[in-house]
């Protein structure tokens, strides 16, 4: 077997090559499929509470208004309650996505807040908490590491964040 | 208990006979309001939230004053520095969603060092209503509310959200003696209907509303002026209510533009209602003659009229917003009488870098209610948020204030004119 056999050192120098370039095309694929699963592991996906309609769009523009508040109801009616995380790289991926920065959020929801439109999101330490306040929360929302998600049942992924690690 | 608490801050001399009513009603209403936040907390949609916002200032004033009325022989120069610390403003903020569809808001403003003992500042529900949503595109807003007249009207009083401590001339507190913002802009109305459509990358917004003409007509206070030939005001026998209900009422709307991302905003906006122009502020009675003194007797039916822009782009942002003001008189007409008042604001910002923000503004005024008054405000500032909840302001503003003469109106030849400088120091807190 030229895999095992390239284990010990050969003396014909062509047989070497030939089971040398075997190994590394191995190795390269094995470590493709390796970051390739890593990468999908720590995908950013958006997720609501399974009470939202499954008929609702989650595009970008979708996405946007939620996060700004100006959309505060669901296609059904009912209230959509916002999570967002304090810090992490889901939150930056989210906000990209989104095409705002935390400082224009921020500014924002304090109008939204002061003036009595709608509740500024509830702001999170963890994933796994807002995986599980999303779950427990009809009409919520809220965007995590796709591994953070699990095996949630009261949670639905709706989108992911292209581009993401 | 989840109770989400955030402040801002602000100035008025007056109303303290009304704060001193308010107080025992307005504290046993905040003591039940608390009590229910405690009991409502365990489900998020029904929480009681209680926010607000404080500012306190520290300001320092140097004040130069003018007259000279050439055919009297009059000519006065006088100067004047004064300084103080103030708690400017206190607003407690009180929401609820009752359900998917129903929202109730209220907003509880101290100003000025508020002291009912001490006779200081004033307490004054400044909004209370509620809203249902029946879509995006339909909202129903009843209660005392600030209705949509450009954008500085419905933040007028939350200066935690502004980088400045001296609001834009007609919306300042501390100029209430010289501008009243009445005079200017739908300061409360009772319903409005309002929606925003989604529209490619904006959003159209729309809104309309309805209320009372002004708070002058509501007053006890006989007419500070003239003949009171208002037979309604004469039959007044309810308190604190409008006696011209069936006369005078407001109507307005805005419809405006807004980019999804909110970066850029703007506007129209319309109203139409009654002044009572025997209690307006600015006009100087004693100085007119008694033709123009006449059109004082009188309710005139008023158009404001008002447009908006806002744009950001990355850390510049600019707001600019004016106003101008009509009266349909025919005497006034007659009699080559100017009624009309107009207001411009711009303000050029920057964020140097996140925590910091310099602007700068302009502001001017035209008044021409029985003189031709002119007002110039230039400001520069820089507010400092040291962290997400307290922010420090810096701000320096002067202040020009020219009377010119008006024959048409004025009983004698007459010019004023006003220079003051104002330094602000002070800090921004949200509770």
């Amino acid at each position: 077997m030229k895999w095992s056999s390239s284990l010990y050192f050969s003396d014909s120098a062509l047989y070497y090559d030939a089971s040398m370039k075997t190994h590394f095309f191995i190795a390269f694929l094995v470590t493709g499929i390796v970051l390739l699963t890593c990468s999908s592991l720590a995908q950013t996906v958006v997720i609501v509470n399974t009470s939202v309609p499954s008929s609702t769009s989650f595009d970008v523009d979708e996405l946007l208004d939620v996060y700004t508040l100006n959309k505060a109801h669901w296609e059904d009616g009912s209230r959509i309650t916002v999570f967002d995380l304090k810090r992490g790289k889901s939150k930056a991926a989210f906000y990209e996505y989104i095409g705002m920065s935390e400082e224009e959020l921020q500014r924002i929801w304090l109008r939204k807040q002061f003036t009595g439109r709608a509740r500024p999101p509830r702001s999170l330490s963890s994933e796994e908490e807002i995986v599980e306040r999303v779950g427990r929360t009809p009409g919520a929302i809220g965007y995590v590491q796709n591994q953070s998600v699990k095996n949630n049942r009261n949670v639905r992924v709706v989108a992911k964040i292209k581009g993401t690690k | 208990m989840i109770v989400s608490f955030q402040a801002t801050i602000r100035i008025r001399e007056s109303a303290c006979g009304f704060g001193r009513a308010l107080l025992v009603p307005s504290v046993a209403a905040l003591l039940l309001l608390l009590l229910h936040a405690d009991v409502l907390h365990a489900q998020e949609s029904d929480e009681l939230q209680l926010f607000g916002s404080m500012q306190t200032i520290f300001f320092h004033q140097d004040s130069r004053m003018t007259i000279d009325s050439p055919t009297e022989n009059i000519h006065f120069t006088g100067s004047e520095s004064r300084s103080t610390f103030a708690l400017q403003q206190m607003d407690l903020f009180f929401r609820k969603e009752m359900s998917d569809n129903f929202t109730a808001f209220v907003d509880l403003e101290f100003q000025l060092n508020y002291s009912s003992e001490k006779h200081w500042g004033s307490l004054s529900l400044q909004e209370a209503w509620m809203n249902y949503h029946v879509s995006d595109a339909l909202n129903i807003k009843t209660g005392l509310l600030y209705p949509a007249f450009n954008q500085l009207n419905e933040i007028k009083n939350r200066l935690a959200l502004q980088p400045y401590l001296f609001r834009p001339l007609i919306y300042e507190r501390l100029l209430s003696s010289k501008f009243l913002a009445e005079d200017f802009i739908p300061e409360h109305a009772f319903i409005q209907i309002s929606g925003m459509v989604p529209f490619g990358d904006f959003f159209a917004e729309y809104a309309v509303y309805t209320g009372n003409a002004e708070s002058s007509y509501i007053t006890q206070s006989a007419p500070s002026g003239g003949i009171d030939t208002d037979v309604n005001e004469n039959f007044e026998f309810l308190s604190g209510v409008d006696p011209t209900a069936i006369k005078f009422k407001l109507f307005g709307g805005r419809i405006g533009l807004q980019s999804r991302n909110e970066q850029l905003k703007c506007g129209l906006s319309v109203t139409h209602d009654y002044n009572n122009l025997r209690d307006s502020s600015a006009t100087p009675i004693h100085l007119v003659t008694s033709e123009a003194r006449s059109l004082f007797d009188k309710d005139a039916s008023r158009w404001r009229f008002g447009a908006d822009f806002s744009y950001r782009l990355g850390p510049a942002f600019i707001d600019a917003e004016m106003i101008q003001v009509l009266y349909d008189s025919k005497r006034a007409a007659e009699q080559k009488f100017e009624l009309e008042q107009s207001f411009l604001h711009t303000m050029v910002g920057y964020d140097i870098a996140y925590p910091l923000t310099v602007y700068g503004s302009l502001q001017w005024s035209d008044y021409t209610f029985g003189l031709d008054a002119d007002y110039f405000v230039y400001s520069a500032g820089a507010a400092y948020r040291i962290n997400s909840d307290i922010g420090a302001k810096a701000q320096v503003i002067v202040y020009e204030e020219t009377y010119k003469n008006d024959p048409q109106a004025l009983t004698i030849p007459y010019n004023q004119k006003v220079t003051i400088t104002f330094f602000f120091l002070g800090f921004s807190v949200l509770l």
